[in-house]
């Protein structure tokens, strides 16, 4: 009962509307034209919008182009180029293509863009509307609340970066300090050791002494006591033996030496630092005494790398390559091209050998299949063969490895991976020293430098300062013999400074990296650094690291979309971009879409395009005011509309 | 689908030989080593190496008339048949049957030629069925009488001032103008005709097996191939035999002096995975129809025959390096089985030609409007969401577009007439939401069905033993999309049928009437197969090997499923069918394009010579991919592509499913724009297009033509395949390169032009560089001619229907033109009885008269309530003040407006505003 009274309300509305309306202007003339662009047409000539011509009012909605613009048929379909404005009293007004007008098919809610009489469009606008204002509103709600939340986060971040930055500034200011430290007492400490040296060098040389006196007694004995036989061997034995010596002790220093860097690997070790130090092993084994050098050295160029912000990440790769040889960086590209080769690679090889003639038949169709479809013929004939969980290894663990930790160590630890896979392409995946991933050692990052970064840290370096100094003056005049119990303070203060200060200078290096991040224009993305997104679909769990990278995971498969690139739109897309290659087609890439929601909140994964991924993010950093005033004034837009009907009525 | 993370690396081994592999296979994606070449090929190699006359010839003996039909005897030459039968019994050479021939004469100026086997061959020899015209004997002429003006030879009456001339030692066949002693085409005149008779295998343990890349080929019946030489006589290019890429519109020499090494041109339907833009090698379909055109005289060969053919086309001089014969093109034909059913096509002129030829296979199909309009593709629109929201994005932007396409992916697993539940939960309501804007639907159906027990389409295929038999006579099992399948057995008359009753709207769940079909891979493509395709010892209907009929096999698939639709429609609703593979004949099924392309420009330019030749040998319903199949194009590449395509006759964008979306709005604003004008500039020509395609269905001539077939005496066109015209009145010069600035683009002599972009005319007989805009692809109206368009738009061509028409006429140096009309239901059969409005526009002495063309002994009647809004007048001299229209004396304005409502800067013309005219009347408009 209700519904058929509303629907003659709503058609006599309609009519009556109609009737008004071809009473106060003929209807052909408006027709098609917006309330604030009534007034262009009141003349007798009017001009094309496009200054192109003129036309009289006669030529109005006549049903014939005049204008190419379409700005005289503004109610007809006559121009192509022109557009339709219908009021849709009770619901927002629509602007809508000519190509609309009068096509049989219902455009406008109030039916106003067929009027030939082919079809019958009902006026639905006062439903469609309501709709849309309940739609409207809790839009707005929702805006509004999580404009509010969003403030909050923003504050947050501030602070948080404040924090950030203000620790990275007193980080390197400790650095410097620590650093003239440790080198102070890497001077002190080979002073204690050459003096140490020296000491020993004396002692071996009275000893030396006392035996040759001895032995000269003993040859002054023997040649007085018999022939004079053996005279020319003494001297050789005599230029014999401090050479044997000299080699001895080279061996145990080198010992010494060797054992001195195990220790601070393990330090390091659980510190991120590590993979440095192993990387170096060779080298620093080499090397010897240049030991701590080299690491410094490294942890410096870590640094400056990080403080060209703007480099992406495939830059970096490059940098990286630069530094070290054109080899590498030829060996990044194969390993690029290889991780999607190996899916072709079986059919690939039956062509060169020209012996598809050897597959079965159902091989050679699956073959054939696969140069359309870039599925790879093997894969699919056994569930389970060795080269698929080999290929599943690869997938986890080589992505994981090349990006972990985002920081140059990183890319190189990539490239000399990448060594290895070319020498040895039999060799496992699974034996790179690296088995925890990307957050793991993110958190032990954290952890570690809870110490450091505590309140307390300043008592920690006012600490070591002083008892810097107490071992600087207490060693300061030199003596001989060489105090060992102070020699070995020494040394251990030496030790426990320069692995403070890989410390420091790793956590220098990670926090730049993050802070050198733009993290929109109110920093209100800066919590996502930390964070990573997930959302399950079907079969494969998506996984988006805002800054690092995302990611799709399949059981024991990971298929890396993208590593971070950039904002978009005005921090409206964050891209993701030289993700694994696919077969036949492009690295695949991500690009998530942000929109205001009240939670951080991932949804929606689509792949429209071959490896080209797209996805949805909810987040209050997208809860806009000037979007919130946007959907308030379109509501009263819609609100505005709403009373005229009644008027009219 | 997404893509699985399982597409990412697997094996490890051997990294640094793939990564040469892949460089080696980015070179050449064509798979040249899968594919024979006729050295591989017995039948072609023993054939090509034969010199001139060096074949035991035959002569002809027994000549009689019987039945209104030439009939003879081809006996070996005397002295020939002596030396092999006497002297040397134990021979290789067991003296041959007699071979029995028949000449018949149709109407129109077409000779056939049959020679076969006599009876006592051990096996019948296949003849293609239902490949002809059914009522082609009633246009059978009956022969009464033979002259013999010299001994040794037959003439008789061809058609009127031709003759046919069977000479009897050695055996050839010419057809003359009567009078002259030069033949126009010739058969034989080489002395290169050989017939592998059909024999028993020797004692001794002959070995008739072929291998091919480890394809045993078991040849139970032996050689049996045919090889003969025809001559073009008076020709200056021969064209035609689809399908090759190739640059050339006419067929480049394949051997003799001066040619470089290359193959013969290969009829043999093959899926060609990323074929090469250039080479003479098969792709998806097969047509042995040649045609020859000279400044003298055009003619045409055709040989009714599916078994694999290689044809070679020989320079002048390929017999005689000392003498080379100019005016005359010799052409060597060979094919693998099969028997002798050739027909000549006296011409004179192209269009002659393109009758006769028609007259013989049929003409194509008048197609549905919507079919004509633009086809939306890709492989593949993944679910019902996706088809939503490109169907909304086309709304969104403006773009019309008639139809969207479902492959591969839409079914469930490859069981074609079957849905993906989880993608397509609801298409008849997505089809319903398609045809609610007046679009339509089409999804594709491929001949491989899949081995699957539980599968209805198998269990019943099998049940009835519709599959086609492998050598050992069990259903042959091969590998394509859905894994194991097999194929029904299209040459039997009784399996198409059952095949066409899958397409009921009962049988075939969730289809609805806006739904229409795509045959896909019907070559047919066998992933395991022998050259991709299907062995040739595999076993037909009536024991016919699938070597005899091949190159038909893909035709009979889509006569089936177009005849399904058909029925479907209870033969009210013209099918909508687009087929891969062809044969001549596929012109009466519906539409085919020319395969997977690549987007590069290379395609882009070999697209026009290949819709010619297909439309030159009856399949004028197609086109190209537009975009090009493999590969991303640039967005200039693209938008070209829109610009060219858009005059195809066949006009479908489509990519394969490892390219980036390709939506036309995908390419920013500006290639967004002019792709929009590139659609809207077809489907303001709708109604000429249409116009086009009914003169196609009456009479064969081709939609897309290539100049000379307009120009038979300009011989600058003989060898454009840059230029084409659209029907008789439209001249498009493509764009084939990045960035080019200018082109130089020849008009054909005799009339002036119009550049439809800036209204200038230009002189024929001459070619004009002229400047190129990104904007569009040059095109003119030929003076001379009236073209109706429509220049409102809407979503579909659906909802066009009512509006108003825009005649645009160009006035030739007597201020006269001409153009017609043709309007009907755009889907029904109505028209045959007569149900359609047909006017021509004449233009003449300052005056615009409608006429009818509708024959008045019509029955059927169709009304239309369309006006003319606008009548545009290209080349009137000035001075006009208004129309005054009869009857009823009613005034019309005249005033200067744009020859294009489109774009900003249109160049004005005079413009008869509102004549209101109805085309469904006569009418005269003067201008006063």
């Amino acid at each position: 009962m209700g519904d058929r009274l509303r629907i003659f309300l709503t058609i006599s509305c309609l009519f009556l509307i109609w009737i008004s309306a071809s009473a106060s202007i003929p209807l052909s003339e408006s027709l098609g034209i917006a309330p604030q662009d009534l007034s262009y047409y009141k003349s007798d000539v009017i001009k094309c919008k496009d200054g192109s011509k003129k036309f009289t009012k006669e030529q109005l909605n006549d049903e014939f182009c005049d204008c190419p613009d379409g700005t005289d048929e503004p109610g007809t379909s006559a121009c192509s180029q022109g557009k339709f404005y219908c009021r849709n009293a009770g619901h927002i007004p629509l602007t809508v293509f000519s190509s609309r007008v009068n096509d049989g098919i219902c455009d406008c809610c109030d039916g106003s863009d067929e009027y030939n009489g082919i079809v019958n469009c009902p006026n639905t606008c006062w439903e469609a509307g309501k709709v849309a204002r309940e739609k409207l509103q809790k839009k707005i709600a929702m805006f509004q609340n999580g404009i509010t939340i969003r403030k909050q986060e923003v504050e947050e971040a501030k602070q948080a970066f404040a924090k950030d930055e203000a620790e990275l500034l007193k980080l390197k200011s400790e650095e410097k300090i620590l650093k003239e430290i440790v080198q102070k007492l890497k001077e002190q400490k080979e002073r204690i050791e050459k003096a140490e040296e020296e000491e020993r060098k004396k002692k071996e040389e009275e000893i030396r002494l006392k035996e040759a006196e001895r032995k000269a007694n003993e040859a002054k004995k023997a040649f007085e006591e018999s022939s004079h036989d053996s005279s020319d061997q003494a001297p050789e034995k005599l230029s014999e033996l401090p050479n044997q010596d000299a080699m001895e002790d080279h061996h145990d220093s080198a010992i010494e030496e060797k054992s001195d860097y195990t220790a601070e690997t393990e330090i390091s070790d659980s510190q991120a630092v590590g993979k440095v130090a192993n990387d170096h092993d060779d080298t620093i084994a080499k090397s010897g005494d240049e030991t701590d050098d080299t690491i410094a050295k490294s942890g410096d160029e870590t640094y400056d790398t990080n403080e060209e912000s703007s480099f992406s990440h495939v830059e970096k790769q490059h940098l990286v390559g630069d530094q070290d040889s054109t080899m590498l960086k030829a060996d990044t590209d194969d390993y690029t091209r290889s991780k999607e080769a190996p899916s072709s690679h079986v059919l690939e090889q039956g062509q060169v050998l020209d012996s598809t003639e050897g597959l079965s038949r159902e091989e050679l169709g699956r073959h054939v299949a696969s140069r359309w479809t870039g599925e790879n013929a093997a894969e699919e004939e056994d569930g389970v063969d060795t080269a698929k969980e080999q290929g599943h290894e690869h997938d986890e663990d080589i992505p994981e490895e090349n990006h972990g930790g985002y920081n140059s160590y990183s890319d190189e630890d990539h490239n000399f991976d990448d060594d290895d896979f070319e020498d040895d392409p039999d060799m496992e995946f699974g034996d790179h020293e690296e088995p925890a991933g990307t957050d793991s050692s993110d958190e032990n990052d954290k952890t570690d430098y809870s110490d450091l970064t505590s309140s307390g840290s300043s008592s920690w370096l006012d600490k070591i300062q002083q008892t810097f100094s107490n071992v600087f003056q207490a060693i300061n005049f030199f003596k001989s013999p060489v105090n060992i119990s102070e020699a070995d303070t020494v040394r251990k203060k030496y030790e426990d400074s320069s692995s403070k200060l890989s410390k420091i200078q790793s956590r220098i290096s990670s926090l730049s990296e993050k802070l050198k991040h733009d993290f929109g224009k109110d920093k209100e993305f800066y919590s996502f650094y930390d964070r990573c997104f997930e959302t399950k679909q079907n079969k494969y769990v998506y996984k988006v690291c805002p800054f690092k990278k995302a990611s799709q995971i399949e059981g024991h498969s990971t298929t890396q979309l993208g590593y971070w690139d950039k904002f978009e739109e005005s921090y409206r897309v964050m891209l993701f971009s030289n993700g694994d290659r696919c077969w036949n087609g492009p690295d695949r890439t991500l690009k998530v879409r942000l929109r205001c929601g009240l939670k951080d909140e991932l949804m929606d994964v689509d792949e429209p395009s071959r490896c080209e991924y797209v996805a949805i993010l909810s987040t209050p950093g997208l809860c806009l005011e000037e979007k919130l005033k946007e959907l308030q004034e379109k509501l009263e837009d819609v609100n505005a509309s709403r009373p005229s009907i009644h008027d009219e009525l | 689908m997404l893509s699985p993370a399982s597409r990412s690396p697997r094996i490890l081994l051997l990294v640094p030989l793939l990564l040469l592999l892949l460089l080696f296979s980015a070179a050449s994606a064509w798979k040249k080593d899968e594919f024979r070449n006729c050295k591989q090929t017995p039948f072609c190699k023993r054939a090509r190496g034969r010199k001139p006359h060096s074949v035991p010839s035959l002569s002809v003996a027994d000549v009689s008339i019987s039945d209104g039909t030439v009939a003879a005897r081809l006996l070996p030459s005397q002295p020939l048949r002596q030396a092999t039968a006497v002297d040397d019994p134990e021979s290789d050479t067991v003296p041959p049957r007699p071979l029995l021939l028949r000449i018949s004469v149709y109407q129109g100026g077409v000779l056939r030629l049959h020679i076969d086997e006599d009876t006592s061959a051990p096996r019948r020899r296949f003849q293609v069925p239902d490949a002809l015209l059914p009522d082609l004997d009633d246009r059978r002429l009956w022969l009464s009488r033979l002259s013999s003006p010299a001994s040794g030879s037959s003439s008789f009456y061809l058609a009127d001032g031709f003759e046919a001339v069977l000479v009897h030692d050695p055996f050839e066949i010419q057809v003359r103008r009567k009078g002259l002693r030069e033949p126009v085409v010739s058969l034989n005149s080489h002395g290169l005709f050989d017939f592998e008779q059909l024999r028993d295998k020797k004692n001794d343990g002959e070995d008739w097996e072929e291998q091919f890349r480890g394809h045993t080929d078991t040849r139970p019946h032996g050689p049996q191939s045919i090889s003969f030489d025809v001559s073009f006589h008076g020709a200056d290019f021969v064209y035609g035999i689809p399908e090759h890429a190739s640059t050339s519109l006419a067929l480049r020499p394949t051997s003799g002096p001066g040619i470089e090494y290359s193959e013969p041109y290969r009829l043999f339907n093959l899926d060609v995975f990323e074929y090469l833009h250039d080479s003479p090698f098969g792709l998806y379909g097969s047509i042995p129809f040649m045609l020859s055109h000279g400044a003298r005289s055009s003619s045409g060969f055709f040989w009714v025959n599916a078994a694999e053919m290689q044809i070679d086309v020989l320079a002048p001089g390929w017999d005689d390096p000392a003498a080379p014969a100019n005016g005359r093109i010799d052409t060597l034909w060979m094919s693998e089985a099969g028997v002798v059913d050739a027909f000549f096509f006296v011409g004179p002129k192209p269009k002659d030609v393109l009758r006769q030829y028609t007259g013989i296979t049929g003409t194509p199909a008048m197609p549905q409007k919507f079919a004509v309009a633009y086809h939306q593709c890709r492989w593949n629109y993944r679910d019902e969401e996706d088809v939503a929201s490109v169907d909304a994005g086309f709304d969104e932007h403006d773009i019309p577009y008639d139809v969207l396409w479902l492959d591969i992916e839409h079914t469930d697993g490859k069981r074609y007439f079957t849905w993906d539940r989880l993608l397509f939960p609801n298409p008849k309501e997505m089809q319903g939401k398609l045809a609610a804007k007046g679009r339509h639907m089409v999804t594709i159906v491929d001949p491989h069905i899949k081995r699957d027990d539980s599968f209805y389409l198998h269990k019943e295929a099998t049940g009835r033993g519709y599959y086609v038999k492998d050598a050992t006579g069990k259903d042959f099992d091969g590998w394509c999309w859905p894994g194991s399948s097999s194929y029904p057995d299209m040459l039997n008359p009784e399996i198409r049928e059952w095949w066409a009753e899958k397409f009921s709207f009962q049988n075939y769940a969730g289809s609805t009437p806006s739904l229409y079909i795509w045959n896909d891979m019907n070559e047919p493509s066998v992933f395991n197969g022998p050259e991709i395709s299907m062995p040739r010892d595999a076993i037909h209907y009536g024991d016919v090997e699938h070597r005899e009929l091949h190159n038909a096999y893909g035709y009979y698939f889509h006569m089936a499923t177009s005849n399904g639709l058909l029925k479907r429609g209870n033969g009210k609703d013209r099918p909508f069918v687009l087929s891969r593979a062809f044969f001549a004949g596929s012109q009466r099924y519906g539409a085919v394009w020319t395969g997977d392309n690549t987007a590069d420009w290379d395609h882009l330019r070999a697209s026009v010579p290949m819709i010619l030749t297909l439309g030159l040998t009856g399949m004028t319903f197609s086109g190209a991919d537009v975009g090009g199949f493999f590969g991303n194009p640039e967005p200039e590449l693209l938008v070209r592509w829109y610009q060219l395509g858009a005059y195809y006759p066949f006009f479908r964008a489509h990519a394969h499913q490892d390219t980036r979306r390709r939506e036309p709005w995908l390419f920013g604003e500006h290639s967004t724009a002019l792709i929009r004008e590139a659609v809207h500039v077809r489907y303001s020509l709708l109604p000429y297009y249409y116009t086009l395609f009914r003169e196609a269905s009456v009479s064969g001539i081709p939609v897309m033509r290539p100049l000379w077939l307009e120009f038979p005496a300009d011989k600058e066109t003989y060898n454009s395949g840059e230029a084409f015209m659209v029907g008789p009145s439209l001249l498009v010069q493509g764009i084939y390169e990045e960035r080019q600035k200018s082109v130089s683009v020849y008009l054909p002599d005799g009339q002036s032009w119009y550049n439809l972009r800036n209204g200038v005319s230009y002189t024929g007989g001459v070619s004009h560089k002229l400047e190129v805009s990104e904007d569009s692809i040059p095109t003119f109206q030929r003076a001379g001619t009236i073209i109706p368009r429509k220049d409102r738009f809407r979503r579909s061509s659906t909802q066009m229907v009512n509006d108003p028409y825009t005649l645009v006429v160009a006035l030739n140096g007597s201020f006269a033109a001409e153009g017609e009309l043709y309007v009907d239901d755009g889907k029904s059969y109505d028209f045959e009885q007569g149900a359609y409005i047909h006017r021509r526009f004449i233009f003449a002495d300052r005056k615009l008269t409608s006429v009818n063309v509708h024959p008045a002994n019509l029955g059927g009647k169709f009304s239309s309530d369309c006006v003319i809004e606008r009548i545009v007048l290209l080349g009137l001299p000035s001075g006009a003040k208004k129309a005054v229209i009869e009857p009823g004396n009613h005034e019309a304005d005249v005033e200067l407006g744009p020859l294009t409502l489109r774009g900003g800067s249109s160049p004005d013309a005079i413009t008869v505003r509102k004549p209101n005219v109805r085309i469904a009347d006569d009418w005269t408009l003067r201008i006063l």
